[in-house]
């Protein structure tokens, strides 16, 4: 059995309910967190594919950690050019990747919650 | 006013009220004496079971505190009702508190007795908790539970860490001589000093430069039983820093490397070392059951966790750092050192901005992912002995003379701020956010084993 704090799997909810009728993997990290993927996730049409997963871990720490950096599958940008600041390829959980590294800064854990920032992640690297 | 008397650690129940409450209880009660409601969370201790005080509710004289039907005076029913239910809601100890004349002893007079087998037989049955009567002298202290389990047993002792870490007794300890070993160390801290320091169990977060100085220490000055915790290995470039170390010690887990140091220093020291992050379950654990604790790491998630723990469980820590800012051009800033007691229910490290939100997440991912989550790579900081010395001696000589109750000031705890390119020493008081989640009431202060940092569900 895998325990976690009440204030993970009230995130993971928070997530599911965020990302409706989107497959939600959620994976214990091992030492109390958790690791998220968003299956079926659109980020536009300036990216091939234009659906992809996204993936960030929810930690032992939180609400008091952010959840940084998230991850989405390997993406090419449609206009050849190469990607911009912040995002980077990587691997995640043995797969490749692109690390999207977007900081909270002045971090409110209501507004940086780890639903909302992963729209907010999604919509940022959508309007790239 | 006369000194107070200096009392080893006790096996049995105690009691820990977070400094601040503590002055607002001092105010209430002394001199003129008064009353008021403890509420407590509950913990696991070395010695016994612990509960952890983290809200006071204060009686208003005449109004709440009336004339007593048997005694002098007595709480009335309408305060009691109103903190019992929330002892009950909260899933609290209750403990009432009066004060008696006298100093440096104190008990319950026949009429408290009477009124505790009177009342507290219900007042147990309906919150469903642990139940009890606390009395107060300036110095002295002498508690009657009524456990949750139906049974009774006495306080053994009241703890207040502050500047000075006061543990209150219903009359004083008797000293042990010490043994000769530590006689000139006696001469200053008294026999129930050096008796106090044996009965310590204390913490040692991170065993690189500034920790293998902390514990080299601390096994000399005759801590009982050390926790040492790191996960690290020794390294080429560590071994200027780190106590008694040698080319066949490379790599050696830090903490054996720790181990063998304090064996050496002090062949009866207990020691119990965790080669782990401090993150993980059994380090956790082991962390809960201290009474002070060194953190001596220098990352987020070690501020994180120790911080958890100073707040939720009531024990007191000093962070130690040194921090040398040289750019890539070479230029070298203001160097400083740095020694933050974090004191329960006082500004912690997240009130005071000491811990990165995003760099606790980076701290928190799995060790082969870590070091590819940081968005600029990390290049090794400027580390040097004498620097590292100084921030451990700081934090050691606060911990001694409060451990044995020698600072001057029970309320100073302020951070001292070394700069040694200019060779200023400098004093920061803590400041507090008014609803932090660690450091009130409002949030995980002293709510022990019901807190966060334990508290779990299923997945």
């Amino acid at each position: 059995m895998n325990t976690l704090a009440s204030a993970i799997t009230e995130a993971v909810e928070a997530v599911r309910a965020q990302f409706t009728g989107h497959p939600v993997e959620v994976v214990p990290d091992g030492t109390g967190g958790v690791f998220v993927t968003v299956e079926d996730v659109s980020v536009g049409p300036s990216y091939a594919p234009a659906v992809t997963w996204l993936g960030f871990q929810i930690s032992a720490a939180y609400p008091d950690a952010d959840v940084y950096p998230h991850y989405v599958g390997p993406l090419s940008r449609t206009d050849g050019q190469s990607h911009g600041p912040a995002v980077q390829s990587t691997g995640w959980r043995g797969q490749p990747a692109l690390q999207i590294s977007r900081r909270s800064n002045r971090r409110d854990a209501i507004v940086d919650s780890a639903a909302l920032k992963a729209e907010r992640i999604r919509r940022w690297l959508a309007d790239q | 006013m006369a000194r107070r008397p200096v009392n080893p650690p006790a096996e049995g129940w105690s009691l820990t009220i977070p400094h601040r409450l503590w002055t607002e209880l001092s105010a209430h009660l002394f001199p003129s004496g008064g009353g008021a409601v403890l509420l407590a969370g509950h913990a696991e201790g070395a010695r016994g079971p612990r509960l952890l005080a983290y809200d006071l509710i204060t009686a208003t004289n005449d109004t709440d505190y009336i004339p007593g039907e048997y005694g002098h005076r007595a709480l009335a029913p309408s305060f009691v009702r109103d903190a019992a239910v929330r002892a009950r809601d909260e899933s609290a100890a209750y403990l009432a508190v009066h004060a008696h004349g006298g100093l440096d002893r104190v008990r319950f007079s026949s009429v408290d007795t009477a009124s505790h087998e009177r009342g507290y037989p219900a007042l147990r049955q309906i919150t469903g908790q642990t139940v009890g009567g606390l009395v107060l002298t300036p110095h002295a202290a002498a508690g009657d539970l009524w456990l949750a389990d139906g049974s009774r047993t006495p306080l053994a002792e009241t703890v207040i860490p502050g500047g000075n870490l006061l543990r209150l007794r219903p009359c004083p300890a008797t000293a042990t001589p010490a043994g000769p070993d530590h006689d000139r160390q006696a001469r200053l801290l008294g026999d129930v000093g050096q008796e106090t320091l044996n009965r310590l169990r204390v913490a040692v977060v991170g065993l690189g430069g500034v920790g293998s100085i902390l514990v080299e220490e601390l096994a000399r000055l005759g801590v009982g039983t050390l926790v040492l915790i790191d996960d690290d290995t020794i390294e080429a470039t560590n071994l200027p820093r780190l106590v008694a170390a040698g080319k066949d010690d490379i790599g050696l887990l830090k903490t054996d490397l720790a181990a063998r140091n304090a064996q050496r220093a002090n062949p009866r020291i207990r020691l119990i070392p965790k080669a782990t992050r401090v993150e993980h379950p059994e380090a956790l654990k082991e962390l809960a059951l201290c009474d002070w604790i060194f953190l001596a790491a220098d990352s987020a998630s070690a501020r994180h966790w120790v911080n958890a723990t100073v707040q939720q469980f009531l024990i007191p820590a000093v962070q130690v750092g040194v921090k040398i800012p040289v750019d890539s051009a070479g230029y070298v800033g203001q160097i400083h050192t740095a020694t933050r007691i974090m004191l329960p229910g006082d500004g912690c490290l997240w009130c005071n901005r000491l811990i990165d939100s995003t760099q606790l997440a980076i701290d928190m991912h799995p060790k082969a992912e870590r070091d590819a989550a940081r968005y600029v790579p990390g290049v090794p900081a400027p580390s040097v002995i004498t620097l590292n010395t100084l921030a451990a001696a700081e934090a050691l000589n606060h911990f001694v003379l409060a451990a044995t109750g020698l600072h001057d000031d029970d309320h100073d705890h302020a951070a001292v701020i070394h700069r040694p390119r200019t060779r200023q020493r400098d004093l920061q008081d803590p400041r507090q956010d008014a609803n932090c989640r660690w450091c009130t009431p409002a949030g995980r202060l002293g709510r022990g084993d019901s807190g966060s940092v334990v508290q779990t569900a299923t997945l």
